[in-house]
């Protein structure tokens, strides 16, 4: 944690009609968010996440593994902002992701991690924080 | 009476092609706070099979417990498994619950009155970037040695990705029954079955006599399954939206032994017409 940098506090209400139920959790990873999505997506729920951004190239590469995948018409938006369900990943999908970053990356995305992914930059920031860890 | 809670429909949603004000209408028919939810789909495709997910949901649960239209809450666990509120509103069934699936030209909901529910639309499709068994390798490790074995042994290619489509889509009812989401340990959920029939489950090598496993054929290439199981079964967060989950034998036994009907087919027409009118009844009421 001390060795972060670009450290960014992002506090997202996702519904403001909805109440939460959980505390939010403060910490790398949210335990209290939606596993990597064979369900379809959760609605509002309160995060208050601690990001180091990844690199632009690593969303990018995300991005491309991503469009692939799901087979998006080039005029698609991915972003990082991009939720991997809202663009039409099912649990097949999913694994099929998976596996494709840690081919691309050659890095293993340990269960409990890939279940708090729920964007395209939530995937480039684990990618990068298990490269560090590699390259450490 | 308990048998009233045990329902399953599907719409097959290809012939639906609304304009852009047709599918502003059918979005009209549901409550404002699931509009961002099932516009923020980027394919068409996804965008329809959420909205038809989401009426299904109050058409279900408005015909079967009879709550007014304005009375429905339907929420989502942190896992996104949607649920219904109990609030005020009593009903009759000791555990009311339901589940949602959509693949392709289909979406599907099944509800039950006691036991947990879960269920999974698989659609046979073929991949195109790579070859049968270079696809179903991805997932080898969400499959026990037994039930791997069944798959790559299966025959053609054909039989092989038909075997692996039916135990993936049985998986995840079971995943899905219990609240869960793409959970690890996959391989652990291992299946039985003969010629796809008395279908059983061990978990961690130990058979779960308390649920109860079927798999049909919807048309079109699509496959669906439905889980049926026990309420302690059910992760922490989803457990919470459950009314009741500790029973005894017997009244465990009502549930479980409840017969699994066949889906009936309701049309896209059928289902605006029911929440037109449950609308309606509530704004002249």
């Amino acid at each position: 944690m001390a060795s972060l940098t670009g450290v960014s506090l992002k506090l997202t209400p996702l519904s403001s009609s909805f109440k939460p139920t959980q505390v939010p959790f403060l910490g790398v990873s949210n335990v209290n968010s939606v596993s990597f999505p064979s369900l379809t997506m959760r609605p509002g729920s309160f995060r208050i996440r601690i990001s180091c951004a990844a690199k632009p190239e690593t969303v990018d590469k995300v991005c491309k593994i991503v469009r692939k995948q799901l087979a998006l018409p080039a005029d698609s938006s991915v972003t990082g902002e991009s939720q991997f369900a809202a663009l039409g990943a099912d649990s097949l999908d999913t694994v099929e992701i998976v596996m494709g970053l840690e081919e691309e990356f050659g890095i293993t995305l340990e269960e409990e991690s890939a279940q708090s992914i729920s964007t395209v930059q939530d995937a480039a920031d684990l990618i990068e924080k298990l490269l560090e860890k590699k390259g450490a | 009476m308990m048998e009233k809670g045990v329902q399953r429909w599907v719409v097959d949603i290809s012939k639906w092609d609304p304009s852009t004000n047709g599918f502003s209408f059918a979005l009209s028919l549901l409550p404002q706070h699931h509009h961002s939810s099932i516009l923020r789909f980027v394919k068409k495709g996804d965008r329809k099979r959420a909205l038809i997910s989401c009426l299904l949901q109050y058409a279900l649960v408005h015909e079967v417990l009879g709550i007014p239209y304005q009375d429905i809450v339907i929420k989502r666990t942190s896992e996104g498994k949607p649920f219904l509120e109990c609030g005020r509103v009593c009903f009759d069934f000791p555990n009311f619950n339901f589940n949602v699936s959509h693949h392709g030209d289909y979406v599907a909901i099944a509800s039950e009155p006691l036991c947990l529910v879960g269920l999974d639309i698989v659609c046979h499709m073929i991949p195109e970037k790579e070859t049968v068994l270079e696809y179903v390798q991805n997932f080898s490790s969400c499959f026990s040695s037994l039930e791997w074995n069944q798959i790559i042994t299966a025959g053609s290619n054909d039989e092989v990705l038909s075997e692996f489509y039916r135990y993936w889509c049985l998986k995840e009812a079971y995943v899905k029954a219990i609240g869960s989401g793409l959970a690890y340990g996959l391989h652990k959920v291992e299946f039985h079955h003969t010629g796809w029939t008395n279908i059983s489950v061990k978990v961690d090598g130990i058979l779960n006599s308390q649920w109860r496993f079927w798999l049909s054929y919807l048309g079109k290439g699509h496959w669906v399954s439905v889980a049926r199981g026990h309420p302690r079964s059910a992760i922490e967060s989803y457990k919470r939206s459950l009314k009741q989950t500790k029973f005894n034998e017997e009244e465990y036994n009502e549930g479980l032994l409840l017969p699994n009907p066949r889906f009936v087919l309701r049309t896209v027409e059928e289902l605006f017409s029911v929440i037109h009118k449950a609308k309606c009844s509530c704004l002249s009421s």
